[in-house]
């Protein structure tokens, strides 16, 4: 399973050009904001790379994040990615074969010591011992701890894994936790989302194989380049937000012009995503283009956070104001706006809060 | 009341963009060093695209390369300023740059590829039944 072979030496031994390399490094760049000067020493760290050994776990999850990766955009693009990595064990997809599948995952921890990635879609449970999910008559738990241990990192794929997710929601009946709740002593990266872009889950492998480290992650431990923004910031319906222009039910006149969905509890402001600018299903819609508010499936807890079609608190009228206030002295539109979503989760949080103490 | 398309906007990012190429051409004369612009990263609409486009039009050079999809290279109207549109297998976007250099890196061939490319030349020349078999089409 240990490759000794370079990416760049097994493409050329496929026929595929060192193009296809900067190509890949290009799409990746702008997917991930980096400066385009970093495409070529992008591509040329891919082609020195070796392939990434990956071990894939799934815990209490819908599978739906490995649906989402298998939906990744562009076919031939996104097959550069299942060449870049040895995917040794995939719990979901290996099932059938029982024991040897495990196997095949002792055997690529012990060739791939302390380089290879863990990712894991799905919380794990801690209530009565863990009973509630178990692989091979083990514990969630107890095969977490002796995969991640000798892993160079590891990746939570999905709010599950991320933050806890459906699983962790109130009055979580399985005492289901985060990946990070238990993994302290590696590095773990949060790819949250219900399901996350794919996109980012095989964007933060490119990287860490390109660059031969984690990718600058935020206090959530997201990466930057794909949780940097929220979806407010890059929604195309943010100009109509700026005019003070909202739809107030999902089928009045706003709703069927186009116009902001704030009013109607789109969680956007809040939500930090690359929603608004990859889409989803190949780049068609996302789910305010589609007609519906952001649920903020990529925070913590938004399962409990008091309602899907509740507003953000922050009043319009005082959005609408500075707003004014900021284009009459000529500042630029959007950060008067974007200060005020920053303004308007913290009070969010604040609110929900006294909320659930009440 | 006129119903507003956002993605009709002017947001002004179409001069912004057009008033950088040539500092960055400048830039080329003077160290020979490259830039490019990625314009997916920037929150364009498609009208300020469209006006971007127009603006810089085509010259002389327009090549296709055929890998992971058509990747387009078209040199604009303004010698060195070139527009680069990479599609996936599905003919959608997945990168597009305004590139500012002699000739853009994507359409140079790597010296790694050469190299190999003159492995398998030189084994066809000696002979290499194995070569042979691949030039004939079986490979």
């Amino acid at each position: 399973m240990a490759e000794t072979r370079t990416l760049g030496e097994l493409l050329v031994e496929r026929g595929v050009s060192r193009r296809a390399f900067l190509k890949y490094s290009s799409y990746l760049a702008t997917l991930m904001a980096l400066p385009p000067s970093a495409a070529e020493a992008m591509a040329e760290g891919l082609a020195k790379a070796r392939r990434q050994a990956v071990i894939w776990l799934s815990f209490q999850e819908c599978t739906g994040c490995t649906e989402s990766l298998t939906r990744a955009f562009s076919p031939t693009l996104e097959d550069l990615i299942f060449n870049f990595i040895s995917l040794d064990y995939h719990h979901t997809l290996m099932a059938v074969s029982g024991e040897a599948a495990e196997n095949a995952r002792l055997q690529s921890m012990a060739e791939n010591k302390g380089k290879y990635i863990v990712m894991v879609d799905g919380s794990v449970p801690m209530k009565d011992g863990g009973v509630y999910s178990t692989i091979a008559g083990r514990t969630n738990l107890e095969t977490l701890r002796e995969t991640a241990k000798d892993a160079f990192a590891v990746i939570s794929v999905g709010t599950c894994a991320a933050f806890g997710g459906l699983p962790h929601a109130d009055p979580n009946p399985t005492g289901a936790v985060a990946i990070q709740d238990i993994v302290k002593d590696k590095p773990v990266i949060n790819i949250p989302g219900c399901p996350p872009i794919p996109d980012a889950m095989t964007g933060t492998v490119a990287h860490i194989l390109s660059f031969g480290k984690l990718p600058e992650l935020d206090d959530l431990k997201r990466p930057k380049a794909f949780f940097g923004e929220t979806i407010h910031d890059r929604c195309y319906r943010r100009p109509f937000y700026q005019r003070g222009l909202f739809a107030k039910s999902f089928d009045d006149e706003g709703a069927r012009k186009g116009w902001c969905l704030y009013e109607v509890g789109c969680k956007g402001p809040i939500t930090y995503n690359a929603c608004a600018t990859l889409k989803w299903n190949g780049g068609v819609s996302f789910p305010i283009q589609s007609g519906h508010g952001c649920l903020g499936c990529s925070e913590p807890d938004f399962w409990d956070k008091g309602g899907f079609y509740r507003p953000l608190p922050t009043p319009l009228a005082s959005v609408r104001e500075h707003v004014t206030e900021a284009a009459a002295a000529g500042a630029v539109l959007g950060g008067a706006a974007a200060w005020l979503a920053r303004s308007s989760q913290n009070a969010y949080k604040s609110e929900t809060k006294k909320s659930e103490e009440a | 009341m006129t119903t507003l398309l956002a993605q009709n906007l002017n947001s002004e990012l179409a001069d912004a963009v057009f008033r950088e190429i040539p500092v960055l051409m400048q830039r080329l004369l003077d160290t020979g060093e490259t830039g490019t612009i990625d314009l997916r990263s920037l929150p364009m609409t498609d009208w300020d695209r469209q006006q971007l486009a127009t603006r810089l039009g085509e010259g002389e050079v327009k090549a296709f390369v055929t890998v992971g999809g058509t990747s387009t290279v078209t040199e604009t109207q303004f010698a060195g300023v070139w527009w680069v549109r990479h599609e996936g297998a599905d003919g959608r976007i997945a990168a597009e740059q305004v590139v500012v250099a002699r000739a853009p890196e994507f359409l140079l061939a790597h010296p790694a590829d050469i190299e190999a490319a003159q492995r398998r030349l030189s084994a066809i020349l000696s002979g290499s039944a194995e070569a042979q078999f691949e030039e004939a089409g079986h490979g």
